[in-house]
């Protein structure tokens, strides 16, 4: 169906073609020019007229940037930070997806709308409470569980996985399988998990890249000592040499990995993207 | 989509692959309490929000000790100290040294508890002045919590070949005579502003820079001897505002920020032709040398005397390496490392039995065109007559300078931008 | 996590596929799968929100021992109500949120318009626009103060390249507001471009067909059929940024060159809302102040939230779903 309303989308004239190349280029600048002051001096980076094109201390900034701050211990917590984060809320979102999208159970529409409604919330509403609890009552500030245990249950990983497995899997298909004296749990192994697993792939990205990516949480309950990639990078640009190059290398350093994931995985989490609106 | 299942799958397996083992270790990564073993591999955080030059002395220390790693991490002024005042609230979160301020330490001493005593751990407290370890000391004067790194003594830098091309003279005895007081300082602002042949260079670098060396200069800033704030009924802070704003308004100043990148390009791109400087900014000089290489030398700053900034360590007692990180205080601020940073780094030691050693007070410093800092430095110190210390006061200082950007963007006249710097000083002191 | 273990039950109790087993499986199960969400969620998620609350109720200063048992009422939200800070930090929340969100959704809905055309290349550009959001507030942020800087950034060269005067971007408070709002602009519009291309995409291509025998011009037709269809989509955009915007806190902290990063400039003129309560509660251990403005933050959200909805309703052809 897709295709067809394709083929019938109108030609591309050349404006159409300049009009985008010139918005991917916007978009793709920043980054490019972020390349750029990392690979140059303070100096260069700062004369008129501008430099436009990358220099040859990239790897030098890269060094200094990690002689200088935490950064390898950075990247290894946002990482372990992010890669568990990514795993339990596909887990925990896939789990309760299935259960609100395909099961029927008393109190499900409540606890539904429960979600849906905090996803309206900002999530600095619960800040001061939660810095409470993980300095007073758990003692976990400055731990990595801080960041790691609250983000599990995600609203959205839930909201997403059940609009995806509305539609994924037909119910005809699991009462067959109900018949074949299949458990819930047999419905979850063998229907719904491989149904489920392009958006599984998606929504890990998607979470991986926003916890990656967070900054308010971490600039509350992580410290310097024990920080995140951006906590580290927020430190690049204040209390050392104040050297826009290497606060631009540490952007990048910064940036890397998610990019790269992007580049890889790009296509799914466009697909996603779409997917999401249409149901959303 | 379908067609591309077989790759989500794939990809999907990587991913669980690469952070499963993840998943295990986050789950062991909470190390207990590490029992005191003087031998034990132990790192020792050390929190500080400038540079105190002590990377070198790290590498020094952790040869004496080969089971000691240092770490150090710096964040700005002001969130270096929130950030410890709000981790000693929680009982956790602090590093095994941090750095304090002098215009900051005395909204810790109520806190005095929380941090080490050093008298009980054989310091001695006449180390120091009594100026020195007196904000740095319990209400009660029992205990002492910061051990006294540098002192911030002041001089005018200024970049003789600008002054050159300018006409104004280049010795330091004659720029000192030249700007004897801040009015006369100001007076050779317009000088140099109409003489100078390259129109993009300012007199000095920032407004809140100056602001804070005039109030370092008087005998009370924003505190007087009880406690109380008397930013509003004193009318030496009024004046030191005024003064600043109105050399702004000459268009004086560069009006760039300090300790951000821009203040950092503006040394390298030679933006400002005097900074008012106190001991510790030597880094800041040698770390960002002129790119057209300019030089700068060094005068008496206008007014003369004064202390700004000038920081201690303290060792809070949350900390699970407390006597570790005691010995590696005691040794930082020991006089032959303290010698060692002012010659080697300009932070001029707060130690006053170095006041008087030739290694000190006979130092001239290269980089400023060896200017004998060493006989500058230890007059001012000898000279000081300390300034009453209050709770907020750097941040009162954060405020005001926040006042002054505002005249330097156009943004605010004087008269508006004290109003809302007394606003500001309210909600900060309420 | 006890869901192995049932996992087990269920797989070996298989060949009794109805009876009691069955129908306790049936009737539990479902709690079972829900459960390792909910138990988070309402620890981390329920609970932290509803504390708030109480906490916004207290005079609680953590600089204060004892103080936070000290019952006040609504004495903080009357506070608010004077408090010249929050009413500043709320114009310029708004005002931020203004200028992020409009452009930023009027550029999507004519970049969806054109990648809604029949291309060579369309996945490169479909990810060339979406980049941005990949990247970190952090990040973005850092690099766009350099490009923004007043001496030497790219942007106010560029702007003399064609004669204009350099701008402290900084410094005022439409420039400010203009600089965070480009970088809120430049991260999101791709992400909402992509949206509204979806929304594109399911419009049935015989409206545009039965237009165009009509003499509709292209205009015309993305005027009343494109719009007009994408309009529940358009909604919920709008929503989804509205609450982003008025949460804006990572932009604002690190585009600030102050000593104290939570001030938002040198006059808070881009001090918003979410900075506000961070400096009352982090830098001035507010709890209970900082509470009752993260509150007040909530319902400010609910309200124009409420206000979007009604105007979409007044505006007609809302059929959800």
């Amino acid at each position: 169906m897709m295709r067809t309303a394709r083929n019938r989308q109108l030609g591309a004239g050349a404006g159409v073609y300049v009009t985008l190349v010139v918005a991917v280029l916007l978009s793709v600048f920043p980054l490019y020019w972020t390349v750029v002051g990392a690979s140059r001096s303070n100096t260069e980076i700062n004369s008129v007229p501008p430099v436009l094109l990358p220099g040859a201390n990239l790897f030098r900034n890269i060094a200094r940037a990690f002689e200088q701050t935490d950064m390898g211990l950075a990247l290894a917590n946002s990482l372990l930070v992010s890669g568990t984060v990514t795993v339990c809320v596909v887990l925990t979102s896939t789990l309760a997806g299935f259960a609100f999208a395909k099961l029927r159970f008393p109190g499900r529409s409540p606890l539904l709308a429960a979600v849906v409604a905090t996803m309206m919330v900002p999530t600095q509403l619960g800040i001061i409470p939660l810095y409470i609890m993980m300095a007073n009552w758990f003692h976990w500030a400055d731990h990595l569980q801080a960041l790691i245990v609250p983000a599990v249950a995600n609203a959205f990983g839930l909201f997403f996985m059940r609009q995806y497995l509305l539609g994924a899997v037909p119910d005809e298909l699991l009462d067959a399988a109900r018949i074949d004296g299949c458990r819930t749990f047999g419905l979850f192994r063998h229907v719904v998990l491989p149904a489920a697993r392009p958006a599984m792939a998606v929504l890990g990205m998607l979470t991986f890249m926003a916890t990656w990516n967070d900054f308010y949480w971490p600039t509350v309950v992580m410290t310097q000592q024990n920080p995140t990639i951006q906590l580290t990078l927020s430190e690049l640009a204040s209390g050392y040499l104040r050297d826009y190059s290497l606060v631009l290398t540490g952007a990048l350093v910064a940036s890397l990995p998610v990019i790269a994931a992007f580049l890889v995985m790009g296509r799914h989490i466009i697909d996603g993207i779409m997917q999401g609106a249409m149901k959303g | 989509m379908r067609t591309s299942t077989n790759r989500t799958r794939r990809l999907s397996a990587l991913a669980a692959a690469l952070t499963l083992p993840l998943l295990a270790t986050a789950c062991s990564s909470s190390g207990g309490p590490a029992a005191e073993d003087p031998n034990a591999k132990i790192t020792l955080t050390v929190n500080l929000f400038s540079d105190f030059g002590y990377a070198d002395l790290y590498k020094r220390y952790q040869d004496l000790h080969p089971n000691i790693t240092i770490k150090e991490n710096r964040a700005d002024l002001g969130a270096h100290h929130q950030n410890l005042r709000a981790h000693l609230l929680a009982g956790s979160g602090a590093a095994d040294i941090e750095g304090i301020e002098i215009g900051q330490v005395a909204g810790f001493k109520p806190q005095a508890d929380k941090f080490v005593d050093f008298l009980t751990k054989g310091v001695d407290r006449n180390q120091w002045v009594p100026s020195k370890t007196a904000p740095a000391s319990s209400q009660d004067g029992s205990a002492l919590f910061g051990l006294g790194t540098d002192m911030g003594g002041m001089a005018l830098c200024y970049r003789t070949d600008l002054f050159k091309a300018a006409g104004l003279p280049t010795d330091r005895d004659q720029v000192s005579a030249l700007v004897a007081d801040w009015p006369a300082y100001s007076a050779a602002g317009k000088q140099f502003l109409a003489n100078s042949p390259n129109k993009n260079v300012r007199w000095f670098d920032s407004a809140g820079n100056l602001f804070s060396a005039v109030i370092a200069q008087a005998p009370v800033g924003f505190y007087d001897e009880s406690g109380k704030t008397v930013v509003e009924s004193n009318p030496a802070v009024k004046a030191a505002f005024d003064s600043v704003a109105a050399a702004v308004k000459d268009g004086q100043s560069a009006g760039i920020q300090a300790f951000t990148p821009a203040w950092d390009t503006g040394f390298q791109q030679s933006q400002f032709a005097t900074v008012a400087c106190p001991a510790w900014m030597s880094y800041q000089f040698k770390a960002n040398p002129p790119a057209d290489g300019g030089k700068w030398d060094l005068a008496r700053i206008p007014g003369g005397g004064g202390n700004w900034g000038g920081s201690y360590l303290t060792v809070p007692k949350q900390s699970k390496h407390a006597t570790a990180a005691v010995e590696l205080a005691k040794w930082l601020t020991a006089p032959e490392q303290e010698s060692w940073l002012f010659t080697e780094k300009g932070y001029f030691p707060s130690d006053q039995a170095l006041w008087t050693k030739p290694e000190v007070a006979g130092h001239t410093d290269p980089l400023f065109n060896g200017a004998p800092t060493g006989k500058i430095f230890s007059q001012s110190a000898k000279d000081l007559k300390p300034q009453p210390l209050g709770a907020h006061g750097a941040e009162i200082g954060t405020a005001l300078g926040n006042a002054l950007t505002s005249v330097e963007q156009g943004k605010a006249d004087a008269a508006g931008a004290w109003k809302k710097a007394l606003a500001d000083i309210a909600n900060i002191t309420g | 996590m006890a869901l192995p273990a049932t996992a087990a039950r269920h797989v070996r109790s298989r060949s009794r596929p109805s009876g009691r087993l069955g129908r306790l499986d049936r009737m539990v199960s479902p709690y079972l799968y829900v459960a390792p969400f909910f138990l988070v969620f309402a620890v981390f998620g329920l609970f932290p929100l509803l504390y708030t609350g109480y906490v916004s109720m207290t005079g609680w200063r953590a600089d204060v021992p004892g103080s936070e048992d000290l019952w006040v009422g609504l004495d903080n939200y009357r506070k608010l109500l004077d408090d010249p800070f929050f009413r500043n930090a709320l114009w310029n929340t708004l005002g931020i949120g203004v200028l992020a969100t409009l452009p930023q959704l009027l550029f999507a809905l004519g970049l969806a318009h054109l990648l809604n055309h029949r291309l060579r290349g369309r996945t490169l550009l479909r990810l060339g626009v979406l980049l941005p959001n990949v990247t970190s507030v952090a990040a973005v942020t850092l690099i766009f103060v350099q490009l923004f800087g007043r001496d030497f950034g790219l942007i106010n060269w560029t702007l003399g390249l064609f004669g204009l005067d350099r701008i402290d971007w900084q410094a005022g408070t439409l420039s400010s507001w203009t600089a965070i709002a480009t970088i809120v602009t430049w991260r999101w519009t791709g992400y909402n471009a992509l949206i509204y291309l979806a929304a594109m995409q399911s419009v049935p291509y015989e409206l545009y067909e039965a237009a165009a025998l009509d003499g509709a011009s292209r205009w015309r037709q993305f005027r009343s059929i494109t719009v007009p269809m994408l309009r529940p989509t358009i909604l919920f955009t709008v929503i989804v940024s509205t609450i982003g915007a008025l949460q804006l806190f990572g932009e604002p902290m690190l585009f600030s060159q102050q000593q104290d990063p939570t001030s938002g400039g040198s006059q808070h003129q881009f001090q918003t809302l979410a900075l506000y309560s961070y400096s009352q509660f982090w830098g001035r251990f507010k709890y209970g102040y900082g509470a009752a403005v993260s509150w007040a933050m909530f319902l400010i959200i609910v309200a124009i939230v409420a206000v979007n909805l009604l105007a979409a309703r007044r505006l007609r052809g809302v059929d959800a779903e």
